[in-house]
């Protein structure tokens, strides 16, 4: 398996990185909680940018005996040093235009204590330092390499933010939490490593910005009041003010702002010097304050949502990658390129598209064909091959997936002796607008060449189907008189089969349907929707069952046919029986998000998943038509449509019966016009599910409605995903 | 009668207890400006312990110390031999750590019966991950030395003295 180096290089970074990343993110979960309720704390009673430094050097000097300094911090709280009147040394909070003492500084909690060190060096002082500041790097990597594979899986960097296909839940979140969180994690990255290293590369403040200002030497004793600098200045603006030591006139006032530091005459307030503080002070001032979220709580937020997405990003990350390892795809032949009669080459970015290769690699052995399989890069030429079967997927929006990404220029460069029939099957989803692309560029790439002619057109498969792709199987057989067995277990090997009790069943009723209650012996997550699939032994047919899910179980609605072997198997099961079964998920037929209204309409067993819809339903208001054939037949359904009307997680219910009363569903949709206009005015959503006979008479009436009172047709309805069907 | 009589003595008993006290704390002592210059190091803020030593050299009594995270005292190892094992009440006389390049006044109270009769005034210094001094400064106690500027040999530039 190929894999394109940024993924590699994403993964083997953050393999490398993930615990360290994971005790940086728990850490720093701790620590955004340190600006946030330190900028909580009362201790800016006035707005700074209204108060002169002259006024609160005023009520200082007369409230203590002498003023050593007075720092503002990030948060905009003023601090003074001084000597009080009894000759101690004290620090505390003030007001700045009282002077008050309003409390004593912050002292940093034992857990931020703690949290720090390991956060910063891992309690291994220097060396830990090194260790997080390069880990920091290796972070920042890891987000520019997923920056780079979000645009290639979207097409272009330009439509990164364009709408993200859902195939996979952790992928999906993967994808739109990186790219929400992209920039703050640069930022914290690069202001890490700063903050790791600065300490190292900080060169001392450079003497080249020092400006020596001209001064009157006279000491001309002014009040400090009434300095020029003070008056003029104000307390937001200024970092820190250390008052002269003595009475000295060598001895200055010092003042730091977050550009310059000043020396300032103590007798007449001059400034007698400026240094401008260098950019290497700005990075270092800026790094921290962008790093620890000091003084801004808005952004500290923003640093512990980043910090859960971290771990977000470590947890899901890994929970694809086991995924993805599940997934054999060690190619083992029988023979050699040039012994074999049957090529199959195969592109695939994530391995997905090997065991179908495989499958089909084993039923053609099973038929006595030597067969080689290899990837599409390793195009070479084949001594006595017939036949060249190209697997392809699609990367992006219509790229060569990275095993496959020399394959055309191999196939102009290399000549075949033989004449060679050839056949493409895509696969991809048909949620990408590239659906297939690239298989395309291959169909016609060896159309071109001459020794090369097609036996079958370019067959495409959504969603990895294996109906669709055993339906392919066959057709090719056909072509070849062959009669291969696909063995499924093999293709869908990520989608295992899970062991199933019957925990309850009723009785056959005069329909011959009964209800069949499954409980999976593994905790596994499934949605009322979704479909089960069940292959009978000694069969290799599934079928597959609409599932409704309530209180963790599996309901199924079984109508067994004659003939049916699949429904018969079901039929003989005992309560506590065990069964093998596979659960498909089937997202689009899932109960819709953020609707109002939503009818369901269904015949005989199609009601099975709505039960379970409705069972979960707890603030839509949900409208179920259905159709049977006697009023008999409604009995196994009652109790739950019963209970459903008196909880009102069902609003209404009406009900056809094709014998009893010679109506169908379609009267009653027919009869509810002005509920289904109300619906799809309201954007809400209409589900239907059962045989496709009751389907297209449904649809008929809609279309005539939805046309007629909503000036839209049917086919709108279905692209916008206002009406989903689920009917077989 | 009898708890009258107690009564009647237990303000005698107060005042002979707080003249007992005073007494102690009465020793004369004058009040110093004390700036401390550190010089340009990087790393963590530095702790700095001021203390009176006697004749002897030996520690008399702990004037002032920057830093107020006592799981770091131990590292002001000669000092910790003397505090550690009484740890007296210092909470009046502790400032925050001094980053390299900055400066710290603090007001100490230094006997006034120490001054000129061989005492010693000693600044240990320590920073984490760093290394320890042990005579970062260190002065006689005289009326001369206590109003100059005395330079350091580890984190400390220079420490002055000035009378208040």
């Amino acid at each position: 398996m190929t894999i394109s180096i940024w993924r590699y290089s994403h993964l083997t970074l953050a393999i490398s990185s993930a615990l360290f990343i994971t005790i940086a993110a728990l850490t720093g979960i701790i620590l955004a909680f340190e600006p946030i309720s330190n900028k909580l704390k009362p201790y800016a009673p006035e707005a700074l940018n209204t108060i002169y430094i002259a006024e609160t050097i005023g009520v200082l000097q007369a409230k203590y005996k002498e003023i050593v300094t007075i720092e503002v911090d990030e948060n905009e709280f003023v601090s003074a040093s001084v000597i009080t009147k009894k000759g101690e040394s004290k620090t505390f909070y003030i007001n700045p235009k009282t002077g008050e003492n309003i409390g004593s500084t912050i002292e940093k909690l034992g857990v931020f204590k703690f949290a720090t060190t390991l956060h910063r060096s891992l309690f291994l002082k220097s060396t830990g330092r090194i260790v997080i500041g390069f880990i920091s790097f290796l972070l920042f990597l890891i987000a520019s390499t997923g920056l780079l594979l979000i645009a290639k899986s979207q097409g272009g960097i330009r439509k990164i933010f364009s709408k993200i296909v859902k195939e996979n839940f952790h992928q999906y979140y993967h994808i739109i939490l990186g790219r929400l969180f992209l920039i703050p994690i640069v930022i914290i990255t690069l202001t890490g490593v700063y903050l790791s290293f600065g300490k190292f590369l900080l060169p001392n403040e450079n003497t080249n910005n020092i400006q020596e200002l001209t001064h009157t030497k006279r000491a001309n004793i002014a009040n400090i009041t009434d300095f020029e600098f003070f008056k003029t200045k104000k307390l937001k603006d200024i970092q820190k003010i250390e008052f002269p030591f003595s009475k000295d006139q060598e001895d200055y006032f010092f003042v730091k702002t977050i550009q310059n530091k000043y020396q300032i005459h103590q007798f007449n307030g001059q400034i007698v010097r400026q240094t401008k503080r260098g950019f290497a002070h700005l990075v270092a001032y800026y790094s921290l304050v962008l790093h620890t979220g000091k003084g801004a709580i808005v952004w500290a937020f923003a640093l512990l949502m980043s910090c859960f997405a971290l771990l977000y990003f470590i947890f899901s990350g890994f929970s694809m990658l086991l995924k993805r390892m599940k997934i054999k795809t060690k190619i083992l032949n029988n023979t050699t390129k040039d012994e074999a009669e049957i090529i199959v080459l195969v592109g695939s970015e994530t391995g997905s598209t090997f065991p179908f290769a495989q499958a089909f690699e084993k039923a053609l052995s099973m038929a006595n064909k030597k067969v080689f399989v290899a990837t599409l890069n390793e195009y070479s030429t084949y001594e006595k091959a017939k036949n060249l079967v190209v697997f392809t997927a699609t990367y992006g929006a219509g790229e060569a997936p990275s095993n496959a990404s020399k394959f055309l220029k191999l196939l102009e460069r290399i000549p075949q002796k033989n004449e060679l029939k050839y056949t493409v099957v895509g696969f991809g989803s048909k949620k990408y607008p590239g659906f297939c692309t690239f298989a395309v560029l291959v169909h016609a790439s060896l159309q071109i060449q001459q020794k090369y002619t097609p036996e079958m057109p370019l067959f495409k498969i959504d969603n990895q189907k294996i109906n669709s792709f055993k339906n392919w199987v066959n057709e090719w057989s056909t072509l070849h008189d062959l009669n291969l067995k696909i063995d499924e277990k093999n293709v869908l090997e990520k989608n295992k089969e899970a062991s199933f009790n019957v925990a309850n069943r009723t009785k056959i009723n005069i329909d011959s349907t009964f209800l069949i209650s499954l409980k999976p012996d593994t905790k596994m997550q499934f949605t009322s929707g979704d479909l089960l699939a069940i292959t009978p032994n000694g069969d290799n047919n599934s079928r597959l069952y609409s599932i409704a899910k309530i209180d963790n179980k599996i309901l199924l609605s079984v109508k067994k046919h004659e003939f049916g072997g699949c429904s018969s198997y079901l039929n003989a099961l005992r309560k506590n029986d065990c069964l093998p079964g596979r659960v498909q998920q089937n997202e689009n037929f899932h109960f819709p998000k953020k609707v109002k209204d939503v009818l369901l309409i269904a015949n005989g067993t199609g009601i099975a998943p709505f039960l379970g819809m409705i069972q979960e339903n707890n603030a839509v208001n949900i409208h179920l038509f259905w159709g049977g054939r006697t009023i008999e037949s409604f009995a196994i359904y009652r109790e739950y449509i019963v209970a459903a009307l008196k909880n009102k997680t069902l609003t209404s219910f009406h009900a056809a019966y094709s014998k009893d009363q010679k109506k169908y569903v379609q009267d009653l949709l027919e009869d509810q016009t002005a509920l289904i206009v109300s619906t799809l005015k309201e954007e809400g959503v209409v589900l239907i599910c059962g045989s496709l006979k009751m389907q297209f008479a449904a649809e008929k009436i809609l279309h005539k409605i939805a046309l007629k009172e909503v000036n839209i047709n049917i086919e709108e309805l279905k692209e916008k995903k206002q009406i989903r069907t689920d009917c077989y | 009668m009898k708890t009258r009589k107690l009564l009647a003595i237990l303000p005698v008993f107060l005042f002979l207890l707080t003249a007992l006290f005073s007494f102690k704390k009465n020793t004369p002592t004058t009040a110093y400006k004390c700036l401390i210059q550190m010089k340009n190091y990087s790393g963590e803020g530095a702790y700095v312990v001021i203390s009176l030593l006697n004749e002897k050299g030996a520690y008399e009594e702990t004037l002032f110390v920057q830093g107020t995270d006592d799981e770091w005292y131990f590292d002001i190892r000669e000092w910790w031999d003397f505090y550690g094992k009484k740890r007296s009440d210092i909470d009046a006389i502790t400032g925050a750590t001094i980053s390299g390049g900055a400066r710290a006044i603090n007001s100490i109270a230094i006997p006034n019966d120490a001054l000129n009769k061989g005492y010693k005034i000693r600044f240990e210094t320590a920073v984490e991950d760093q290394t320890y001094y042990k005579d970062d400064v260190e002065f006689e106690l005289t009326s001369e030395n206590m109003s100059a500027k005395i330079e350091g040999k580890g984190f400390i530039r220079y420490i002055r003295m000035m009378p208040q």
